[in-house]
């Protein structure tokens, strides 16, 4: 009967901007010697080790400082330092656009108070000199909490609870 | 670990669940956890809620005042100081109204002087002008940092200033109302949790690098001052120490890592007699 010996070789490696790579080899053999498993184990050992090593040293893409920060990677920035989208134009007036959730609140609150659209655009205006649309997710926050300032907070939206909780574990 | 329960029922906030701490963070949260992990325990797993401090009311009220302050320059308004007033006085009713403080004779009152000549203070001596315009005031934002491997980070900043010029990013502005004259040199490590994750999630909100961040710290010395801490935008190292915790503290949850961590903040713990019951 064929002993086999399986044997697994793994290895994470630190990049920068907070990532990291790995890459693991597994072989399984068949065992010659049976008498001689610690040898034939270290010898495995040594072979997967240098071949993991080999090709770990090709990183491949390594993310810049800003990956993953809502669009505010260094890669989407023209020479201004403004935010652009594939064909160059800036897709809002501050970057990171107003979400669709964020949108519906608005549009939510509108409706079950009988809100005018021109109105909440005035107010977009007023606060932040654009309009609703072009809004990032910042201002489009604080359009939604002057919203909710103006025409009060319905309990049970769940779309601000957490954000009340928050606020209480701040406190 | 054994049981705690000495505190009354209706004391507990609720426990709450590791799946939804582990979803969300928040900079206080992490703070609790990097702090003492058994304290984090206490309050948000377990739940459990000490009766208010005359600290943290005092601390509220003024907070709520600097709100409306923030929120009329954003509308355009001046506010007179017999309006911050009668807003201090009402949200100091509402404050007691919700949580209750067990007030000795007398102390409400004290407490109460205390925190208006702080803000008097504070209108006196601040560098933000009566018509300078905020980009943000109390502003919940969040970021997504699932592309790390990390839990979404959700916040309150309570002001973002303006830039100094168009395109520039804004000012992130913490305030903070303390017993103590804070360290220029300590204030930056002891709020870096704190200052690192709003940079973060001014960034994730807006794509725009924050042109610095202050804390404007409230002293309640016998001659109440303001002390105002800047810092430069949050660095890449201050990012990475930031994501770091955080896997620390999801690691942390996900092993029910509760054991505590004995110092000198354990003199003005609320869970000081529950901790020492643990074993």
């Amino acid at each position: 009967m064929a002993i086999k010996l399986i044997a697994n070789y793994a290895k994470r490696l630190g990049l920068p901007g907070y990532s990291s790579h790995q890459f693991s080899v597994s072989v399984e053999t068949e065992l010659h010697d049976v008498t001689d498993i610690a040898g034939e184990s270290a010898k495995l050992y040594d072979t997967l080790q240098k071949a993991v090593d080999e090709q770990i040293q090709a990183t491949g893409f390594v993310p810049p400082d800003t990956y993953g920060m809502n669009g505010a990677s260094s890669d989407h920035r023209n020479g201004n330092g403004q935010t652009t989208n594939g064909n160059g134009h800036r897709p809002n007036g501050e970057g990171t656009p107003i979400t669709s959730k964020q949108l519906d609140l608005i549009k939510k609150v509108c409706r079950e108070n009988n809100v005018n659209k021109d109105e909440v655009e005035r107010l977009s205006m007023d606060m932040f000199g654009i309009g609703v649309s072009k809004t990032n997710r910042m201002q489009a926050s604080n359009l939604i909490d002057a919203l909710f300032d103006q025409y009060g907070r319905k309990n049970g939206n769940g779309h601000r609870g957490k954000y009340q909780q928050q606020e209480q574990a701040r406190a | 670990m054994s049981a705690v329960a000495t505190t009354p029922p209706e004391m507990k906030r609720g426990p709450r669940n590791i799946d939804d701490l582990i979803a969300n963070v928040s900079a206080s949260r992490l703070s609790t956890w990097s702090q003492c992990r058994l304290k984090f325990y206490f309050r948000y797993i377990l739940g459990l809620h000490k009766p208010k401090s005359a600290a943290l009311h005092v601390g509220s009220s003024v907070h709520a005042v600097l709100k409306f302050w923030n929120k009329a320059r954003w509308r355009g308004e001046k506010s007179s100081l017999k309006q911050l007033h009668d807003v201090y006085s009402s949200s100091w009713g509402d404050e007691q109204e919700k949580q209750p403080v067990e007030w000795e004779a007398g102390e409400e009152d004290a407490e109460r002087k205390v925190g208006w000549r702080l803000l008097e203070t504070y209108f006196r001596e601040s560098s933000i002008q009566p018509d300078e315009k905020p980009e943000g005031v109390e502003v919940t934002v969040e970021a997504d940092l699932s592309r790390h491997g990390l839990p979404k980070l959700i916040g309150i900043i309570d002001l973002v200033r303006p830039g100094q010029s168009t395109g520039m990013g804004g000012r992130i502005v913490d305030f903070k109302s303390s017993g103590k004259t804070p360290d220029p040199e300590q204030a930056g490590h002891l709020n870096e949790i704190q200052t690192t994750s709003y940079s973060v999630l001014y960034r994730a909100s807006t794509s725009k690098v924050e042109s610095g961040i202050e804390l404007h710290h409230l002293v309640k010395t016998k001659n109440p001052k303001l002390v105002v801490s800047t810092f430069e935008p949050a660095t890449e190292n201050q990012r990475t120490r930031l994501f770091r915790y955080l896997e620390s503290y999801v690691s942390g949850l996900q092993r029910k890592d509760w054991i505590p961590s004995p110092g000198f903040q354990c003199a003005a713990c609320e869970f000081y007699r529950d901790c020492r019951r643990w074993h």
